[in-house]
C-alpha cells in the first residue's frame, strides 16, 4: 500500500528545499506537481495512521472514494493551472508548493483539528498569493477575514472536543450519533462561519471581490478551482458527512446557500468587468454546492463541484490573461477579442455553456443529476431557486459571449471593423489545455456514462445513500 | 433510410459543412443546401418509418405521424432558406461557424420532434435554443441574442421544472407514459400543465413572452430571419400540442370550471392566445422595418397557432396544424423577398425604399402571395386553414376568441397593404435606379414557396389528408374532406370554386387595366411645391405616416417591453444593493456580520 501522506510530504519537502535552490523553483514546484499527479493513481483506499497512536487517538489520513476523487481532481488541475500559466509560477514557486502541501491535507485528514492546521497553511498562501496584484488593501481584508474565520472554526472544535473528547471525525460522528445534536447548535455553526469564509457564502464573503477582481491568470483560477475546490470538497467532508445536523441547521444553511445562490448570480447579472462576473458566479455556484451538500446529496453535487472547478480554471484563466495583456477585463472594452483568438473562444464559450448547463456539455448532466436528487427529496423550492438561478446565470454569460464573439452597434451589421483593437496573444499551453479541457467538457457531455464508469470513486458515491466515509474505514479505528 | 441514420447523418453534415467552409467559404454555403436538400428527401421518402424506435447514445427517439410532419416542415424551410446562404458568406463574421450552426440546429430540431423522452426533448429543445442564440448577434442586434436566451430559457426552464415534477410522480421519462398518472390529478395537472407549456408558449411568442420575436426576428441575419420565423417559432407550437395531446389535459380538466364549454385553464391560454392575435396585429401595422413587421404577423399567427391546437378538436386542430404549414412557408417566404432586396439595397425600411416593383418583379410577386397567405385572404393556403380555425371557434360558440381571431384577419389587411404600397409600389428612389434584380438561385425557393402557398390554396386536399391521417393516429376525428371540398358543422369550402371565383375577377381587372389608355410615369423629383423644388426623396415616401390616424389611437398603449426594461433595471438596482451589503471592500462590513450571527446563535441557539 502506497502511503498517501507523500502527497503532503513531498511537495512540503520540495518547499523547502526550493529555498537553498532559488534557480530551480520553477521546476521543484512542476516536479512536486507531476509527481502528486501520478501518486493519486498509486495510493490506495484505506485508512494511513500517522504517528504511531492509532485513531482515534492519534492521528489518520483518510483515503476514500470520496477525497480520493477530491486528491484526483484538485492534483490534476493544479498541475493544469501552473502549465497553463507557466510564465508566472516563478516568483510563488515555494508558496505554491506549501499551497499543494496543506491542500492535499485538507482532502486527507481524518482530524478535525488537523484539518484547522491546514487550512490556516492554506490561507496563508492564499494571502500571499493575493499580494501579487499589488492591491494590499484586499490582501489585509482577506487576511482579517480569514483569521476571524478560523478563529470561530477552532473555538466552535474546541467546544465539540469538550463534549466529545476526541477530534478524530469518524470518532465525533459516531457520537453524534446518539447525542441530542439540537444542543450542539453553537459548535456547529461557529465551525460553519469558518469553513464559510473561504468557501465565500454570503455574508461572510466581504474579501473575494478584492482578491478575486485582481488576480492574474495563475492567482484568479488557482483561487476560483483548486482553492474554491478543496475548500467546497472539505466542506462536503465536514457538514455532508461528518457533522451530524440538526433540521433547524439544515433549513439556516440551506436558506444561506440559496441567498448565496441568488445573491451572486444577480450581483453578477449588475457586472460588466468578465472576472467579477466570474467571480460572483463562483460564489453562486459555492452557495449551490454548499446547500446541496448540506441537503445530504453527495454524486450530484460532486458532479456540479467538478463543473464548477473544471470551468472556471479555463474562464479564470483566459479571463486573467486577458486582463493582464490587454489592461483592462471590461467586456465593452474588448468587443470581439476571440475574433482573434478562436480556439481560447471556443474553449471560453464551451466551459460558459457547460456552466450554465446547457445540453451537450458536461454541465447539463450534473445539473440534471442534481434535479433528479432534489425531486427524489421533494425539495421543490431549491430546486425552483436552482432554475431561477440558471436563468439569470443563462442571461448574463450569454450577454458576456455575445460581447466576446460579436462586436457591433445595435442596428449595424456584427462586422470585423468593430473588433477591439487591444491586443491579446495566448500562449501554446493556455491554448492547448484550455482547448483539452473544453474536449473533456463535451465528450463528457455527449457521452456521460464515461465519467460515470470511469471515474471509479463516482460509482460508489452514486450506488449508496449514504457516504460511504465514515461506514466503511471507520476513521480507522 | 432509418431516421437514427438521418439524425446521424444530419450532425455530421454539420460537420462537415465547418469543415468545408474552412477550406471555401462559398462551397460551404452550397454545401448547406445540398445536405440539407438530402435530409428533406430522405424524410420525405421515410414515411414509413413512422411508428419506428430508436436510441442513440443515452436519447431515445419515436418516429409519430405529428413528429414527421413538424420535421418536414422544418427541413423544407431550412433547405429554402440555404439557397441564400451563399450570397451572404462575406457580410457574416464567422461564415463556417454560421454553416455549422445552421445546420446543426436542424438536425437537433428533428430530433427534438422525434423525442421519446422528455430528457431527450428537453436536450434538443436546448441545442436549439442555444446554437440559434449564436446566430443571431451576426446580424444587427446584440441585445436581440441577450433577450431571446432570457426568454427561452424562462421557457426551457419552467419545463424542466415540470418534466422533473413529473418524473419524480410517475418515474419514467417516456413521453407517452409519464403523463398518464395526470388524468386522475386535476390539481397537480394544472400545475404541469402550465409549467410544462411555457416552453411552447415562449417559442411560439405568445404574449407576455412576444417581445423576443420582433427583436431576433427584425435583427437577425436575412438569411435567419426565415428559419426564426417560419421555422423555429414551431417547436413551441409542438410542445402546445404535446400539452394537450399527449398531456391528457382535457381528461384531467373534466371536473374543473368551464369557460363557455372549456376548462378554464385551457381557456386563459386561448385567451393569451387571442390577446397575441391583437398585440400583434397592432403592432405590425405601426412597424417601418418590414422585418419586424413581419416579425409581428408571426406573433398574430402564433396566436392562431396556438388557439386551434387547444382546442384538440376535428376541425380547430386540423386548421391550426394547416396553418403551422401554411405560415411557415409564407413568412419564410416574405423573409426571403427582404432577403433579397436588402441583399441590393442594403436597408430593410419601408421608408427608405419604394418601387422595388420595377427592379424586382419576382420578389414583388412572391411577396405579395405570401403576404395574402398571412393575411388569410383566398386564395391562397392561408385563407383555407384560417378559415378552419374561425369555423371550428365559432362552431363551439367560442365568441370572443373568434371575435379576436376575425379582428387579426381583418388588421392584416392594413399591415398587409403598409410594405405592399410603400415597399414595392410607388416611387424608385433615386438611389436604386441602377440596382440589379435578385439572382437566379435566390429565385428558385422563393417561387417554390410562393407556389406551395397558391397549390395549397387552392387543393388544400393534398395536405388535408395528410392531417387526417395524424389526427387518426392521436385519436381525434380527421378532418372531412371530398376531393376539395371541406365540410364542417357549419358549412363547406370548396376551394376550387373559390380559387376559379378568384381566377376570373384577376382575369376580368387585368382585362379592364389592358384596356384602358395607360398612366403616364412621373420621375420621383419631377415636381415642386409651394413654388419650391424639394430635394429630400424620403418626404415624398408612400409610407410616410401612413397610417398616422390609425396609429394615434392606440399611442399610448402599455408595453411588455416597458415593464421588462423597469424589471431589468430594478434587478441591477437589487445588484447594487447586494453588492454594498455583502461584497464592500471594508472587511468590518463583514466582520459586522460575522459577529452580528455569531452573537445571535449565542443569544437563542442553545435552546433550539
Amino acid at each position: 500500500m502506497t502511503n498517501p501522506v507523500l502527497l503532503i510530504v513531498v511537495p512540503l519537502l520540495l518547499a523547502f528545499l526550493s529555498v537553498a535552490l532559488k534557480n530551480n523553483k520553477k521546476q521543484l514546484l512542476f516536479i512536486a506537481a507531476v509527481f502528486n499527479v501520478v501518486g493519486v493513481f498509486i495510493i490506495e483506499n484505506g485508512s494511513y495512521v500517522i504517528g504511531g497512536f492509532r485513531a482515534p487517538y492519534g492521528i489518520n489520513l483518510n483515503l476514500d472514494a470520496y477525497s480520493h476523487l477530491a486528491v484526483l481532481v484538485i492534483n490534476i488541475l493544479f498541475l493544469l493551472i501552473i502549465t497553463m500559466s507557466n510564465e508566472k509560477t516563478k516568483e510563488f514557486s515555494t508558496v505554491l508548493l506549501v499551497a499543494l502541501a496543506g491542500l492535499n491535507g485538507m482532502l486527507l485528514t481524518g482530524d478535525l483539528f488537523n484539518l484547522f492546521v491546514f487550512l490556516e497553511i492554506v490561507s496563508i498562501t492564499g494571502y500571499i498569493l493575493s499580494t501579487e496584484s499589488k492591491k494590499y488593501k484586499y490582501s489585509f481584508n482577506y487576511l482579517i477575514l480569514g483569521t476571524i474565520g478560523s478563529g470561530l472554526y477552532l473555538f466552535g472544535l474546541i467546544i465539540l472536543y469538550a463534549i466529545f473528547g476526541s477530534l478524530n471525525m469518524a470518532d465525533i460522528s459516531f457520537k453524534m450519533l446518539s447525542y441530542d445534536t439540537g444542543k450542539l447548535v453553537v459548535p456547529i455553526f461557529l465551525m460553519f462561519i469558518g469553513l464559510a469564509v473561504e468557501a465565500k457564502l454570503i455574508p461572510f464573503n466581504g474579501w473575494v471581490r478584492g482578491v478575486y477582481g485582481n488576480a492574474n491568470s495563475l492567482i484568479g483560477s488557482l483561487f476560483a478551482s483548486v482553492y474554491a475546490g478543496t475548500i467546497l470538497f472539505v466542506f462536503g467532508r465536514v457538514f455532508g458527512q461528518v457533522l451530524v445536523l440538526s433540521e433547524y441547521l439544515v433549513a439556516v444553511f440551506v436558506a444561506i446557500g440559496v441567498i448565496t445562490l441568488i445573491a451572486g448570480e444577480v450581483a453578477a447579472f449588475s457586472k460588466n468587468k468578465i472576472r467579477e462576473i466570474l467571480l460572483f458566479s463562483s460564489i453562486a455556484q459555492s452557495g449551490l454546492v454548499a446547500l446541496l451538500f448540506v441537503t445530504g446529496l453527495i454524486f450530484p453535487t460532486v458532479l456540479q463541484l467538478l463543473n464548477n472547478i473544471i470551468t472556471k480554471a479555463v474562464m479564470f484563466t483566459i479571463a486573467g490573461k486577458i486582463s493582464d495583456d490587454a489592461d483592462t477585463d471590461e467586456a465593452d472594452k474588448l468587443k470581439g477579442i476571440f475574433a482573434n483568438n478562436k480556439i481560447i473562444g471556443v474553449s471560453f464559450t464551451v466551459s460558459a455553456l457547460s456552466l450554465i448547463g446547457l445540453p451537450l456539455f458536461y454541465g447539463f448532466y450534473s445539473k440534471i443529476n442534481l434535479l433528479l436528487g432534489l425531486f427524489s427529496k421533494i425539495n421543490y423550492f431549491v430546486a425552483a431557486f436552482i432554475l431561477l438561478a440558471t436563468i439569470i446565470e443563462g442571461a448574463y454569460f450569454i450577454r458576456l459571449l455575445v460581447k466576446l464573439w460579436t462586436p457591433g452597434e445595435e442596428g449595424k451589421e456584427s462586422n470585423i471593423k468593430f473588433v477591439t483593437d487591444r491586443k491579446v496573444e495566448f500562449d501554446f499551453n493556455k491554448k492547448v489545455i484550455a482547448f483539452m479541457l473544453s474536449l473533456i467538457i463535451l465528450l463528457a457531455g455527449i457521452s456521460p456514462s464515461l465519467v460515470k464508469t470511469n471515474l471509479f470513486a463516482m460509482n460508489k458515491l452514486l450506488n449508496e445513500e449514504n457516504p460511504s466515509y465514515m461506514f466503511e474505514l471507520k476513521g480507522g479505528m | 433510410m432509418d431516421f437514427n441514420a438521418l439524425i446521424l447523418f444530419m450532425v455530421f453534415s454539420a460537420v462537415l459543412s465547418y469543415l468545408v467552409s474552412k477550406s471555401n467559404i462559398k462551397l460551404g454555403a452550397y454545401s448547406t443546401i445540398l445536405f440539407s436538400l438530402i435530409s428533406l428527401i430522405i424524410l420525405f421518402l421515410g414515411r414509413n418509418n413512422i411508428g419506428n424506435e430508436f436510441s442513440l447514445l443515452y436519447m431515445n427517439f419515436r418516429v409519430t405521424a405529428i413528429g414527421w410532419y413538424f420535421s418536414l416542415i422544418m427541413i423544407l424551410i431550412y433547405s429554402m432558406t440555404a439557397f441564400f446562404n451563399p450570397y451572404w458568406m462575406e457580410k457574416i463574421l464567422y461564415p463556417s461557424s454560421y454553416n455549422f450552426l445552421y445546420l446543426f440546429s436542424l438536425a437537433a430540431t428533428v430530433g427534438l420532434f422525434f423525442a421519446a423522452d422528455l430528457i431527450t426533448l428537453f436536450i434538443f429543445w436546448e441545442v436549439v435554443v442555444w446554437s440559434s442564440t449564436f446566430i443571431v448577434p451576426l446580424g444587427k442586434s446584440r441585445k436581440a441574442a441577450v433577450v431571446y436566451f432570457t426568454i427561452s430559457s424562462i421557457g426551457s426552464m419552467a419545463t424542466l421544472f415540470a418534466i422533473m415534477f413529473v418524473y419524480s410522480k410517475s418515474g419514467t421519462f417516456d413521453i407517452n407514459e409519464a403523463f398518464k398518472f395526470l388524468a386522475s390529478e386535476p390539481l397537480t395537472a394544472t400545475f404541469v400543465f402550465f409549467t410544462f407549456i411555457t416552453a411552447g408558449l415562449t417559442k411560439i411568442g405568445i404574449f407576455p413572452f412576444h417581445i423576443w420575436l420582433p427583436l431576433a426576428h427584425g435583427n437577425a441575419p436575412h438569411t435567419f430571419s426565415p428559419v426564426l420565423s417560419g421555422g423555429l417559432v414551431k417547436m413551441g407550437a409542438f410542445i402546445a400540442y404535446l400539452s394537450v395531446g399527449i398531456l391528457p389535459a382535457y381528461k384531467a380538466f373534466s371536473t374543473s370550471m368551464t369557460i363557455m364549454g372549456i376548462p378554464f385553464q385551457i381557456y386563459l391560454l386561448m385567451v393569451l392566445g387571442a390577446i397575441s392575435i391583437v398585440v400583434g396585429t397592432l403592432m405590425a401595422i405601426k412597424q417601418d422595418d418590414v422585418k419586424k413587421l413581419i416579425a409581428y404577423s408571426s406573433v398574430a399567427n402564433g396566436g392562431y397557432i396556438l388557439i386551434g391546437i387547444l382546442m384538440m378538436d376535428q376541425v380547430t386542430f386540423a386548421g391550426s396544424l394547416m396553418h403551422i404549414f401554411n405560415h411557415a412557408i409564407a413568412s419564410a417566404a416574405a423573409f426571403l423577398t427582404i432577403a433579397a432586396i436588402a441583399h441590393r439595397t442594403k436597408t430593410t425600411k419601408i421608408s427608405e425604399l419604394g418601387g422595388m416593383i420595377h427592379k424586382m418583379p419576382v420578389s414583388y410577386v412572391v411577396y405579395l402571395i405570401s403576404i395574402i397567405s398571412l393575411a388569410g385572404i383566398p386564395p391562397m393556403g392561408g385563407f383555407v386553414s384560417k378559415w378552419l380555425i374561425v369555423q371550428g371557434l365559432a362552431s363551439k360558440g367560442l365568441i370572443f376568441i373568434a371575435f379576436a381571431a376575425f379582428f387579426g384577419s381583418i388588421g392584416s389587411f392594413l399591415y398587409v397593404f403598409r410594405p405592399l404600397a410603400g415597399l414595392f409600389l410607388g416611387q424608385l428612389a433615386p438611389k436604386y435606379e441602377n440596382i440589379k434584380p435578385s439572382t437566379l438561385v435566390m429565385k428558385i425557393p422563393m417561387v417554390i414557396l410562393a407556389s406551395m402557398s397558391v397549390f395549397f390554396g387552392i387543393f388544400p386536399k393534398y395536405l388535408l389528408e395528410t392531417i387526417g391521417e395524424i389526427q387518426t393516429s392521436i385519436g381525434i376525428d380527421p378532418i372531412m374532406i371530398n376531393g376539395d371540398t371541406i365540410t364542417t358543422i357549419n358549412g363547406v369550402l370548396n376551394t376550387n370554386k373559390v380559387a376559379a371565383i378568384f381566377g376570373f375577377g384577376f382575369v376580368i381587372s387585368l382585362m379592364i387595366f389592358l384596356v384602358l389608355p395607360k398612366s403616364r410615369k412621373v420621375g420621383l423629383m419631377d415636381t415642386y411645391t409651394s413654388a419650391e423644388f424639394i430635394y429630400t426623396p424620403e418626404l415624398y415616401h408612400y409610407a410616410n405616416s401612413f397610417y398616422a390616424p390609425f396609429e394615434r389611437l392606440y399611442k399610448n398603449h402599455p408595453s411588455v417591453e416597458k415593464f421588462l426594461g423597469k424589471f431589468a433595471v430594478k434587478t441591477e438596482e437589487l445588484g447594487i444593493l447586494v453588492n454594498s451589503l455583502f461584497f464592500s471592500h471594508k472587511p468590518s462590513v463583514t466582520v459586522l456580520w460575522v459577529m452580528a450571527i455569531a452573537t445571535l446563535i449565542f443569544l437563542g441557539g442553545v435552546d433550539i
